[in-house]
Parts: structure tokens; C-alpha cells; sequence
């Protein structure tokens, strides 16, 4: 059977291209950065020319980039670090409703230990308001976080206005651009962001490896103490062969993303409009335009996401839900509930993000079988109001 | 070792795909139990046609995960046939066993076939006046004045909706206070596509103007009341109270109409 991979958001598989820079920094080239002999050259070296291409990806200097072993580290460095670091200031910090899973615990982290938190609501598609965000800044606010897109229903915020209201107040402002990048221009001198989260498999590169951006002249305290490597904000021997695959994975990127969105983009919006004129009661969930190119979210009324990703598993095809039966937590995604979704209508939630190796086939795949499956699925449920009459 | 929830038996993947007696029962000696309700995400009906003391036939529709819609199947297949004294008898732990097993995620959450069939028992007798306890519900008193509402006027509390326009592209509360609130929340359907209209009375009781609503596209929230208004400056989330699960809940919205001049003139 034909195997269909659309959830690029939860894990891409590495580039090839991306591996073979990568290998020689196993055995061949095995050096510390920080030791003074041959190895360690051409190890310190191979750092310091992913830090300039990584740096030049998003318009930042190489001394703005701190390697971090992924996102999260990098989510977790950039408001734990910078709200200890600058607490004199102020205790108060703003992040928004829609922010990834990971900043919405850190937040809750921060609380337990004595700041203010505000989360700044979305409008119905998803965007934060910039009205509502300027309410809630305070003379104790020290520092704003939103996401550039975000990861589950592809809105993409207005980030450069967030940037220069946070800029005319002298509150930092953090960004985390996992979900965006690759699909959208960064540039984190335009879009006037102080702190920025990325993460390597996001663009094809390997797991376990990311980095946080760091305007300079903003301070933070570290999170991991040890050696001082990264100018002392993350300490541990890098991973070398990790931070030239992400690099790698950037070079790629910036030579490919003109082709690469485009082409996305058209399997996004056959995916929409064959998904929405095939299937009854079924809605987009997220922006209609203002949206990242592979992102292809929808419910459906009267049936649940567990049950059509399970059929969907059945025919070959890989997506996402929403649905709080596939969740940890048995609560529906806090991103659908924040758009202002009812539970049941959350529960009903089916996620398609495409990639790099997706091809047309892909999307045809999809059109063939979904209709079928919901078909099936809402004749056995109680509350498909289609039943009724 | 942490288990997935959807790491399904064999039997729990054969039952979902292949469900076994979907669909409804009508008409003389049959009942029906329901359980669980859309907002945890499992919704079941069990119908029954009962014979000479025994489940002559039996059909099911389930709302849910691959667990839920699988023990609906399973338990049509287990209590067929059986007396209503036998199918009593049958636990949610028999229809795990059958399906060789559930994930631990999901014994509780979509386990409640057996709950749906000994339902669908109780109402048989009880339609028999076979007379078993019922729960008592305490219903609270109507509120007049919501909590938070007062803050919020002319911040995304309205009083009448003179320029629908003005509500365009909002998520917007409608309470329920008569025929007017109903054709509203059916005109502001040309202005935004979320229009939620918020009633007490059950589906049963308001079957007509719910038909309208939903044909409309209006969302129907029925046996709920308003609580609470909450928001910053303006109107953000609301806290409803569902009279059925009798529990609370959030939902975000930009603006909540209470026509209460509407109410009064009629009353």
C-alpha cells in the first residue's frame, strides 16, 4: 500500500544532503571545539562556520546564536533565562493563548516562582490582537512571547507589529519560530524580535538540536552551568555533527524555500478546496489567507479525530488531531479552544501538514479515501445532524 | 513504560472497522439509554427491542475514539439474545475482556457501552412502570444578572443589537429570551459565521427553533446557562453551566446579546 506521511509538523525526516554533512563529524573530524590541537581546530572551525550560516539565515551576527539541544531548551533559556536575569525590572510577562505547549508550561513554571503572567487572547482564525496585547502591558512587563505561527492550525501572527509595540514600550520580545521556519522569511532585525527559538529538524535537519537568538546588549541568566561554552549561556561540549546539520539544513533552506513555499502552497490549497467541496459540515479551522503554506486544518461536525486518524492509518495516511483521545491530558488541543471552539466541535479536528517529500499523489490520496471515511464514521455517530430527517 | 492510547487489540481494530449492529430502533417495546456527552468527546446510544424478557434486537451509534465505537459494537454482540436479568450483569470490565483488552488511558474515558445498555434496561422497566430511583437534579434558580456583565457593557455586552454589522466577523453569545433572540442570532449569521445560541430548554423543547438555528448554521448549545462574563478590558470568555452534566465550562467569545427587553415584553 502506498504510504502517505502528512504530519511535517510533529517530525520531518532528515535531508540526505543534510546527513552526508553531517557524517564526517562522528568519526573523521571527532574534535572538542575547545581543545587547542588539530582535532579541536577543525572542530572549532566546523562550529563557527555553522554559526555564520545559521546567523545569516535569520539576519542576525554569529555572536547573536547560542546552539541549544533543541526548541525547547531554547523556549526555556530565552523566558526562564531572561525573567530571572531581569527581574529587577519587572515581574510581568505576556505570552499569548495560542503559544506551543512548551511556553504555555513554562509560563506556568514562571508563576510558581513569583511572576505575573497574561495570556493575550486570539480572534476566531487565530491571530493575537495587538489592541488587546497593548492593554495588558504594565509598567512591571518586562517581556512578550509569540510565536511567529502557530505549530497546529498554521495562523501566522503579525509579528513585525508585535515587535515594534513591544520596541516602543522597552519590553523584550521573544519569538518562537519552530513552526514558521522554512515557510516563512525570518529576519530578526525587520520583524524587530529580541529573542528567537529554533529548532533543526524543523528544517530537515537532525533532532536534538536547535538554537536560541540572542540580541545583543539583551542578558539572560544560563540554564545549564558547566564548562561556559556558548559565551557561557549553555554549557556542555557542542554537538558538532548536530550544529553542522543544521546549518546544512539552513543553507538548504534558503537556497530552496523560493521553489519549496510555492509548491507547498498549491498541495495546501488543493487539499482545502477538495476536502471542503467534497465533504458536508466540514470547516477550516485556522486563517483563510494569512496561513503557513502546508498547513491543511479542518473538523468535521458529528465525528471524532481519533476514529479518522485510526481509518486514515488503515489506508497508508499519517496526519494529526486535536482530539483530547489521542492527548495525555484527555483535554481537547488549547489551541481550538482558544479560537473558541466547543469541545465536540475540537474533537472532530484533522491536521495535514506537508513537506518537503510530499508529492501530488499525496494529495490525491487523500481526496480518494477521506470522504469515504467520514462517510462511514458518521453514519454510526449519534450527533451527526446529516442523520437527522 | 508510558502506553499509547491508541495501541488497540486486534479485536478493539476489527470492531471499529466493521462495527456490528450500527444504527436505531423504533417503535412498540423498545428503549434506549444514552451516556457519556460530545463535550469529553463520547457520545452513546443503545437501543433496545425487548421480547418476552429477553433483547430481541439491539443496534447502537456512537460519537468518539476507536474505543468507544468498538465497545458499543462489542456489547451489541454480548447482550443479544440475553435476558434483561443477564445483560444487567454485564460489566465494562466483561466488554474489555472481550475486546482482549483496552489501553489504561481508555477504561474509563470511552469505556461506557455497559453504562448505554443498562440505561437502555432501566428505561424499558421504567416505561413498563417498573419504578426504579431517579436521580434527583437540583436545578439553581435563573440568574438575573450575570457575573462580570455589568463591567462589560458596551465592551461586548449588548442589550440590543440594533446594527448587526457592528457584531461582523465576531464570535457572538446569543441568550436565549424569546423569538427575537432566535431570529437574531439568525440574522447575524449574514454578518459572522460563529453565532451561538445559549437555551435551558432541552433539544425536545425547542426542537423547531433549534431545526432554524442549525439550518442557519447557528450553533445550539441547549440545557446550558450563562454564568460568568470574563475578559480584560472587553468581553473574552464566558463560563456556561450545562444543566445536564450540571459542570462548567469556557468558552471564548467576543461579544454575548442579552435582549432582556425582548424577555419582559413577552413575559
Amino acid at each position: 500500500m502506498m504510504s502517505v506521511y502528512l504530519d511535517y509538523q510533529s517530525a520531518k525526516p532528515l535531508d540526505p544532503r543534510v546527513m552526508e554533512a553531517m557524517l564526517p563529524y562522528f568519526n573523521e573530524e571527532f574534535g572538542n571545539p575547545s581543545s587547542l590541537h588539530e582535532e579541536g581546530d577543525a572542530a572549532s572551525t566546523a562550529l563557527e562556520d555553522a554559526r555564520r550560516t545559521v546567523a545569516a539565515w535569520i539576519n542576525a551576527t554569529p555572536e547573536e546564536i547560542v546552539f541549544t539541544s533543541g526548541a525547547t531548551e531554547a523556549n526555556n533559556l530565552a523566558l526562564i533565562g531572561y525573567a530571572f536575569r531581569n527581574r529587577d525590572r519587572g515581574n510581568h510577562i505576556i505570552i499569548s493563548e495560542i503559544e506551543h505547549i512548551s511556553i504555555h508550561n513554562i509560563a506556568k513554571y514562571l508563576e510558581r516562582n513569583g511572576f505575573r503572567v497574561s495570556r493575550v487572547p486570539v480572534d476566531r482564525y487565530g491571530r493575537v490582537s495587538l489592541s488587546r496585547l497593548e492593554a495588558r502591558i504594565t509598567p512591571d512587563t518586562i517581556l512578550v512571547s509569540v510565536g511567529y505561527a502557530s505549530n497546529e492550525i498554521g495562523t501566522i501572527q503579525p509579528v513585525p507589529e508585535i515587535g515594534a509595540l513591544a520596541r516602543s514600550k522597552g519590553i523584550a520580545f521573544h519569538s518562537d519560530g519552530v513552526a514558521a521556519e522554512g515557510l516563512l522569511g525570518i529576519d530578526v532585525q525587520r520583524d524587530g524580535v529580541d529573542l528567537l527559538s529554533l529548532s533543526a529538524n524543523d528544517i530537515y535537519g537532525p533532532r536534538g538540536v536547535g538554537a536560541l537568538y540572542v540580541r545583543q546588549g539583551v542578558r539572560l541568566n544560563p540554564q545549564i552551568i558547566g564548562g561556559g561554552q556558548e559565551r557561557g549561556l549553555r554549557s556542555g561540549s557542542e554537538n558538532v555533527p548536530g550544529i553542522v546539520g543544521m546549518a546544512q539544513a539552513a543553507a538548504i533552506m534558503a537556497r530552496e524555500m523560493a521553489v519549496e513555499v510555492p509548491r507547498l502552497g498549491a498541495y495546501r490549497d488543493r487539499l482545502i478546496s477538495g476536502v471542503l467541496s467534497a465533504i458536508p459540515h466540514c470547516f477550516l479551522n485556522g486563517h483563510p489567507q494569512e496561513r503557513l503554506a502546508n498547513n491543511a486544518h479542518f473538523r468535521f461536525q458529528g465525528i471524532e479525530g481519533e476514529s479518522l486518524l485510526l481509518s486514515l492509518k488503515r489506508e497508508g495516511i499519517s496526519a494529526m488531531t486535536g482530539s483530547a483521545c489521542t492527548a495525555k491530558t484527555l483535554e481537547p488541543s488549547h489551541t481550538l479552544m482558544s479560537i473558541g471552539l466547543l469541545h465536540e466541535e475540537a474533537h472532530g479536528s484533522l491536521e495535514f501538514t506537508c513537506g518537503r517529500f510530499t508529492r501530488e499523489e499525496d494529495i490525491d490520496r487523500v481526496l480518494e479515501v477521506l470522504p469515504g471515511i467520514v462517510e462511514r464514521l458518521r453514519k454510526v455517530s449519534p450527533i451527526y445532524q446529516g442523520n437527522e430527517g | 513504560m508510558d502506553v499509547k492510547p491508541t495501541a488497540y487489540s486486534a479485536r478493539v481494530l476489527d470492531h471499529f472497522q466493521n462495527p456490528r449492529n450500527v444504527g436505531v430502533l423504533e417503535g412498540e417495546n423498545v428503549a434506549v439509554g444514552k451516556v457519556g456527552n460530545p463535550v469529553c468527546g463520547d457520545l452513546m446510544e443503545i437501543f433496545i427491542k425487548v421480547v418476552d424478557d429477553r433483547i430481541a434486537d439491539i443496534k447502537f451509534r456512537t460519537f468518539g475514539c476507536g474505543s468507544a465505537i468498538a465497545t458499543s459494537s462489542m456489547i451489541t454482540e454480548m447482550a443479544k439474545g440475553k435476558t434483561l436479568d443477564e445483560a444487567m450483569k454485564i460489566t465494562r470490565q466483561d466488554v474489555a475482556t472481550e475486546l482482549e483488552g483496552l489501553p489504561p488511558r481508555k477504561m474509563h474515558c470511552s469505556n461506557l457501552a455497559a453504562d448505554a445498555l443498562h440505561a437502555a434496561i432501566q428505561n424499558y422497566r421504567a416505561s413498563r412502570g417498573e419504578t426504579i430511583p431517579m436521580e434527583s437534579v437540583a436545578t439553581e434558580p435563573e440568574t438575573k444578572v450575570f457575573v462580570g456583565e455589568e463591567a462589560f457593557i458596551g465592551k461586548g455586552v449588548f442589550y440590543s443589537v440594533d446594527d448587526p454589522a457592528l457584531l461582523k466577523d465576531q464570535r457572538v453569545l446569543v441568550l436565549d429570551s424569546g423569538p427575537t433572540s432566535a431570529i437574531l442570532s439568525q440574522d447575524l449569521m449574514n454578518y459572522t459565521d460563529r453565532v451561538i445560541f445559549l437555551t435551558s430548554d432541552t433539544p425536545d423543547d425547542a426542537a423547531k427553533t433549534a431545526e432554524l438555528l442549525k439550518q442557519a448554521g447557528v450553533k445550539v448549545l441547549f440545557q446550558s446557562r450563562l454564568k460568568e462574563i470574563k475578559g480584560h478590558d472587553e468581553v473574552e470568555k464566558v463560563l456556561i453551566h450545562d444543566l445536564a452534566e450540571n459542570d462548567d465550562y469556557e468558552l471564548v467569545v467576543d461579544a454575548v446579546v442579552i435582549l432582556r427587553g425582548a424577555c419582559d415584553a413577552e413575559g
